[in-house]
């Protein structure tokens, strides 16, 4: 059976994260490889999901998508890219029928044929009522996702909703969980989950009459929303590891001009994708503080593979290797990868640089920050007004930017050429800023 | 754990709010397990509730999609929860005033300081807890590291002496901002996920110029955010480039000119 592929939507979604409102439909269409009309249908329905979201919120009716997804941390940590993940495609039967069975089994234990009772009384006139083939459908699926629970006793058999979580808590408990869930989502990763239950207590703190208790007290600096989106393929990817299975995929480089490619259905009209078809190795997933980014890391053809998680479309398991291949394959990677800065497998070399001790501040900060990042770094101390830092490094590409952001607080010794390197950027970058007017 | 199962389709979710219903998934259950896990959870709860909380997700299958994950460029975190939020929060949302003695940065304590709590703030980059407050001493807005405060009280002051306080609380806020322009220069356009990732942690918005395929990225930040920002920029070397007049432009002339003033032997 053909999975439902969000594929278009996170590239959408993270097409709007990042540019907002910069591109025009034609744009952001051609960037997308879509056409117009389904920019304005995935715009439409994103929208109505957004709308549908802020219901009994205080939220602006037909604010702006770009607006609502723009950051803002002092006034909203609700995530509204989550709302990809309440994307799935469901009928408006089945969406009534459902909620109209859990508020049923929140009150009581009930047996199938009660619940078809409850059912044929409560759904609206113009919606099929459900016959009992279809209940137990519901129910099996509630039952394996563990939103209900079979009560213990003979059959018929009773079913409730598995809320203990929430309803065995007292007030301040359940302020103090959602709290928690919201400090764990917004500050570790994997996120998705956390978000969810967070919305789930949310509710939960409202039936209780608790509004007053969800604020946005807590905010977050320096977040980076996007990472949510990556999040979706990493069941998948966990599911390959576990099994020790292989994964294809189409990968479209993110340097590429065009984020996504609407595969054709008919192979008759198939034309040349832009992306490469991959199958291979998945071993570990690693994620970039500095920009908020996943990355695969898997074993192909060319040996130890890297991916941009955001490149990753049309994710399939495929074969199973031996656990040993397996084993092996990580080991080799996990070596490569021991001395990288992110994912560099370069060469490793030593890089050290002298630090500079902020001038006329009692308070060492650059000191305090080459400790919080320097990774397995050295620091020696060097004079009053400088202290070494040293690390051997797998290549130099992914450790320069932050030796950079440390501006002329930092000089590079060694390697002698990584020193020239900088010189001539430095040189670059005072050009951009050229003439320097005084102001007077 | 398939997070796009159709239960959180978001059509159930607001016909669930009508009937007053809710669904939680074991795959929500499973992720607190997890997280529950972590030191910080001591600190959050009460012991008899995370005793409670543990009793509750006994029967859930433990969570390994860690095992497969590897941080990279991750500062060092002093801590996920600090245990003063359970009581600031509670202050915050009844709108009490605080009375509170910090410990001073190189040593001593300043005691009897008081206030409107406004905001905990968590910066992932220093990774703690952070409350922002209005000192009605100082007349300014506050913030303030959890670790060092050392005493925190309630105080009560007059509602109308409070609604102003925080009337002035937003104004100063308000003050605070700052904006900031910078275009990535265009021979680097195929790198602009990159970069606009990197800004992606500040509120900002985009512009496109089709003609000249520039794009330009407008950040509003506070004014004590800028050292961060700047330190972005230079991340960013020669991508990008400052253009509006002004603190970040000068800031950037002086970091070229210094850096190579380091180098001149």
């Amino acid at each position: 059976m053909a999975r439902e592929s969000f594929d278009k939507e996170i590239q959408f979604l993270r097409l709007l994260a990042l540019t907002g409102d910069a591109y025009n439909r034609q744009q952001f269409a051609a960037r997308l490889g879509i056409s117009v009309h389904t920019y304005d249908k995935t715009l439409r329905y994103l929208k109505e999901m957004m709308n549908a979201n802020q219901q009994g919120l205080s939220g602006e009716q037909g604010m702006e998508l770009t607006e609502a997804i723009r950051y803002n941390h002092y006034e909203s940590a609700d995530p509204l890219l989550l709302f990809l993940y309440r994307a799935k495609s469901i009928k408006a039967s089945e969406s009534m029928r459902l909620s109209l069975l859990l508020s049923a089994m929140r009150e009581q234990a009930l047996t199938a044929m009660e619940l078809m009772d409850r059912c044929s009384e409560s759904m609206p006139a113009d919606y099929p009522v459900p016959d009992e083939k279809t209940i137990r459908g519901d129910l099996k699926y509630l039952e394996e996702i563990g939103v209900i629970f079979r009560m213990d006793g003979k059959r018929p058999y009773r079913y409730r909703a598995s809320t203990d979580l929430v309803d065995m808590l007292t007030d301040d408990e359940l302020i103090d969980l959602y709290d928690y869930v919201d400090i764990l989502a917004n500050t570790q990763i994997p996120s998705v989950q956390g978000y969810l239950l967070r919305d789930t207590l949310k509710k939960a703190l409202r039936l209780r009459g608790l509004e007053a208790d969800i604020t946005d007290s807590h905010v977050y600096k320096y977040h980076y929303h996007s990472r949510i989106l990556d999040e979706a393929h990493l069941n998948t990817i966990y599911q390959a590891i576990e099994a020790r299975r292989k994964l294809a995929f189409l990968y479209l480089s993110p340097k590429k001009e065009k984020r996504y490619a609407a595969r054709n259905t008919n192979p008759l009209f198939e034309r040349e994708s832009e992306g490469i078809d991959l199958t291979v190795l998945p071993l570990k997933v690693i994620y970039d503080h500095q920009y908020g980014r996943w990355y695969l890391i898997a074993h192909g053809k060319q040996g130890v593979m890297k991916f941009r998680m955001e490149g990753l479309t049309g994710v399939e398991l495929s074969d199973a290797v031996t656990e040993d291949e397996f084993g092996m394959r990580l080991a080799h990677a996990e070596r490569q990868l021991q001395q990288s800065w992110v994912i560099d497998s370069m060469r490793p070399l030593t890089v050290k640089v002298r630090f500079f001790r902020p001038e006329g501040s009692a308070h060492d900060f650059v000191r305090e920050r080459v400790e919080s990042q320097g990774q397995w770094g050295t620091i020696t101390e060097e004079s009053e007004t400088t202290f070494i830092y040293e690390i051997v490094v797998n290549g130099i590409t992914e450790i320069k930017p932050w030796l950079r952001s440390f501006g002329s607080s930092c000089e590079v010794l060694a390697p002698p050429w990584l020193r020239k390197e900088f010189i001539a950027e430095w040189k670059e970058i005072q050009s951009y800023y050229e003439p320097v007017r005084e102001d007077l | 754990m398939n997070p796009f199962e159709k239960i959180f389709n978001y059509q159930i979710l607001s016909r669930m709010e009508e009937t007053g219903a809710f669904a939680l998934t074991s795959q929500e259950r499973i992720w607190l397990k997890s997280m529950l896990e972590l030191e910080a959870a001591r600190h959050a709860f009460a012991p008899e509730t995370l005793d409670k909380l543990n009793m509750l997700l006994q029967g859930e299958e433990p969570f390994h999609l860690q095992r497969i994950i590897v941080e990279k460029g991750r500062n060092k975190e002093r801590h996920v929860y600090h245990p003063l939020l359970r009581q600031l929060r509670r202050f915050i949302i009844k709108e009490q005033g605080i009375r509170l003695t910090t410990a001073l940065k190189h040593g001593g304590q300043k005691a009897n300081q008081t206030g409107i709590p406004y905001k905990l703030e968590y910066s992932m980059v220093k990774r703690e807890w952070y409350l922002l407050w209005y000192g009605t001493r100082q007349h300014s807005l506050m913030s303030t590291k959890l670790r060092n405060i050392v005493e925190l009280h309630a105080w009560d002051l007059p509602m109308e002496r409070a609604a102003s306080a925080k009337a002035r609380l937003l104004q100063l806020l308000e003050q605070r901002k700052r904006t900031a322009l910078v275009e990535v220069i265009p021979q680097y356009n195929a790198e602009l996920s990159r970069i606009l990732s990197a800004f992606s942690c500040f509120d900002k918005k985009v512009s496109y110029e089709e003609a000249s395929d520039t794009y330009r990225i407008h950040i509003q930040h506070l004014a004590d955010e800028s050292e961060f920002l700047l330190s972005k920029i230079r991340f960013l070397g020669l991508r990008v480039k400052v253009i509006d007049e002004g603190y970040m432009r000068r800031r950037m002339i002086e970091a070229s000119t210094k850096a190579l003033m380091r180098y001149e032997e």
